[in-house]
């Protein structure tokens, strides 16, 4: 084990610790956003592979997260299945769909693949998810509900197991993190940024584009559905509208302006889109000057459009790559003045 | 086969909207590299402006038509000067980043004006729609009864249509902005004031846009997600007329309204269409080489 790579375990291990610890004595409004948290962080780190590091654009994210929850869905409330074998379900549901999407994209790039994408969001926003021929699928209107589940014998609900559901989520999300990191410098990691840096080098240099880019998709869809399919056990039931078009976008749109290259940023930004607006609708209430205000979700999305312009044209890193910058920036200045020598990165 | 008539008008009309908003992505994407996925949005806002100003703010008083023009004109303002802000406010900044990051940065738009729109007039509450004929006046051609606003809705498209390209084509700024949409720089070498042809496609394309969301209310469920969503049957649109030829543009915008909307005879389903507008991307995206796309964006 070299030594960057036990820095990284202790960095996770230490964040893990902390970050499980951190719901414990609040209500259970702030736990459900918790475990919300790791699901759209799962959403978003989906997209540090498939954009950071392969260099593809997609805005269906939702959609296999969506895919993963229906799927596991589907297995606990018409199988009554161990809810691992859901999960397992689900991300597999969700990888399948990744390659079919990953087949057009083949063939396409950019924006091209950006029409393509937000069209199969909304096939399956408007259509999948909400028509009378995938009711096998969806659970009809009213979705599935899952009341209780276990997995490996540990009892785990929306309503009174929540802390459980959300340390497995949590411990997940920090080891395909971490898996993610190691990703980046590994052989496939190298293949993935030659092809997000140029597709004809890629293929010249002998990468089998075929496979990788379809890799890619596989793998970024089964990590956001690893997400979803948590999503009926921390929510207690599963319906359209979280996985609709419009989080497809805001998936896009945070994972963009956390830093779309950097795996904590995932985690940053699913922290950002779970927790803001619950605080704004609970807390953003009241009078000012004496004129009634009241400051709803919709204002959270007025300000990730908005924040998402201003990073592209003032940070086009993203917010964590932009700190980071400017961290190892101090950091050779402060060595340069000192005399000593600084690795930075 | 009048049914099958009846069907073929209602695609026509779907259709014209269609192209309608498709020219205006086509218009954007070729002066200014910038594929608007904010178009049907910016249509929608545009569209809630005249919704305000005609059940809004209207005087009970006032003869019909009166009320029909003023909202016409408030959306047509609006619109225009909403495009001259985009431009000058968020484009202007990023003419020389990579077209995916100015198409995500409409991403950002379509986020906010969704958003508001929905603050301002509710997302999921029913709104009347904007009738630019009388709603119940039918005309009635070879046996087949025809609405007023679906005539209207056709005529509109195919003269906007005709009048753009007439634009483009005989007048010295439409030269320009075509000298523009072929190579800004060395238009810019001959003179021609790229960024002023910027602003002006942002907004005639958003004009084009809120023409198609005042049309279309009578046609859908009119409300703030619905119009926003219009995009991608535009974007289909767009796509079959290559993201660069105006005339295909409108023949795909009709012919995408007639493909979804003949299957709605057998098929009860409100996301069927959506599909419909899916499978024609794939197929034009398959057929014809996607790296043609790639030379209109600079």
């Amino acid at each position: 084990m070299t030594s960057r790579l036990m820095v990284r375990v202790l960095v996770t291990l230490v964040a893990f610790a902390v970050l499980a610890r951190i719901p414990v004595g609040f209500d259970v409004g702030f736990k459900f956003d918790s475990g919300l948290a790791v699901i759209w962080a799962f959403g978003l780190l989906s997209l540090v592979l498939l954009t950071g590091y392969v260099g593809q654009i997609s805005l269906c994210q939702a959609t296999f997260a969506g895919v993963g929850a229906y799927a596991a869905g589907m297995m606990t409330a018409t199988f009554h299945v161990d809810y691992i074998v859901a999960v397992a379900v689900g991300v597999a549901a969700a990888f399948a769909l990744g390659i079919i999407v990953g087949l057009p994209a083949l063939r396409l790039h950019g924006i091209t693949l950006a029409i393509v994408t937000l069209g199969i969001a909304l096939v399956f926003d408007r259509y999948v998810f909400q028509d009378h021929a995938f009711e096998w699928f969806t659970g009809g209107t009213g979705g599935w509900s899952v009341r209780e589940a276990s997995m490996f014998g540990l009892q785990m609900d929306s309503s009174k197991h929540l802390m459980a559901a959300y340390v497995v989520l949590l411990a997940l999300f920090c080891l395909v993190g971490l898996l993610m990191v190691n990703l980046h410098d590994s052989g496939a990691g190298r293949r993935f940024r030659a092809i997000r840096d140029s597709e004809l080098a890629a293929a010249t240099m002998g990468v089998d584009l075929i496979r990788y880019k379809l890799l890619a998709f596989g793998m970024s869809a089964a990590i956001a559905g690893l997400g979803g399919a948590f999503y009926p056990l921390v929510a207690g039931n599963v319906s359209p509208q979280p996985f609709w078009l419009f989080t497809s976008l805001q998936f896009a749109a945070i994972a963009v302006l956390m830093g779309v290259r950097y795996v904590p940023a995932a985690a940053l930004g699913g922290a950002f889109m779970a927790f803001v607006p619950d605080v704004l609708t609970r807390f953003g209430h009241g009078s000012l000057f004496g004129h009634q205000y009241e400051i709803s979700y919709d204002w959270f999305q007025i300000a990730v459009g908005v924040l998402l312009i201003v990073q592209l044209i003032a940070l086009p890193d993203g917010v964590w790559g932009d700190l980071r910058h400017r961290v190892g920036h101090a950091r050779s200045t402060v060595g340069a003045l000192g005399g000593r020598r600084v690795k930075v990165a | 086969m009048a049914a099958l008539a009846a069907y073929t008008i209602i695609g026509l009309s779907l259709g014209g909207i269609f192209s309608l908003a498709a020219l205006g992505i086509v218009l954007i994407y070729r002066t200014t590299g910038v594929l608007n996925f904010a178009h049907g949005a910016m249509g929608m806002f545009s569209t809630f402006v005249a919704w305000q100003v005609f059940y809004g703010w209207s005087h009970p008083f006032w003869p019909g038509w009166i009320s029909t023009l003023l909202a016409v004109i408030a959306g047509l303002v609006f619109a225009a000067l909403m495009g001259l802000f985009l431009e000058f406010a968020i484009f202007r900044w990023v003419r020389t980043r990579d077209p995916v990051v100015k198409a995500v940065i409409t991403i950002g738009v379509l986020l906010a004006l969704q958003s508001a729109a929905s603050l301002i007039w509710k997302n999921n509450q029913y709104h009347l729609p904007i009738y630019l004929a009388p709603q119940a006046a039918t005309f009635t051609i070879a046996d087949v009864p025809i609405g007023a606003n679906n005539i209207v809705v056709i005529v509109a498209a195919l003269l906007l249509a005709f009048g753009l390209g007439a634009f483009l084509r005989y007048t010295s700024f439409g030269r320009a902005m075509r000298a523009v949409s072929d190579s800004p720089t060395s238009a810019s070498l001959w003179g021609v004031p790229v960024g002023r042809v910027g602003a002006v496609s942002w907004m005639l394309g958003s004009l084009v846009a809120a023409v198609a969301g005042i049309l279309i209310t009578p046609f859908i469920n009119f409300d703030t997600t619905s119009l926003t969503l219009l995009i991608i049957d535009a974007l289909a649109a767009a796509l079959i007329g290559g993201l660069v030829s105006l005339p295909l543009t409108v023949l795909g915008g009709f012919l995408l309204g007639l493909l979804e909307t003949y299957p709605t005879i057998w098929i009860q389903s409100i996301g069927f269409p959506r599909l419909v507008a899916l499978l024609v991307i794939l197929a034009v995206l398959v057929v014809r080489n996607p790296r043609g796309f790639a030379v209109a964006a600079k």
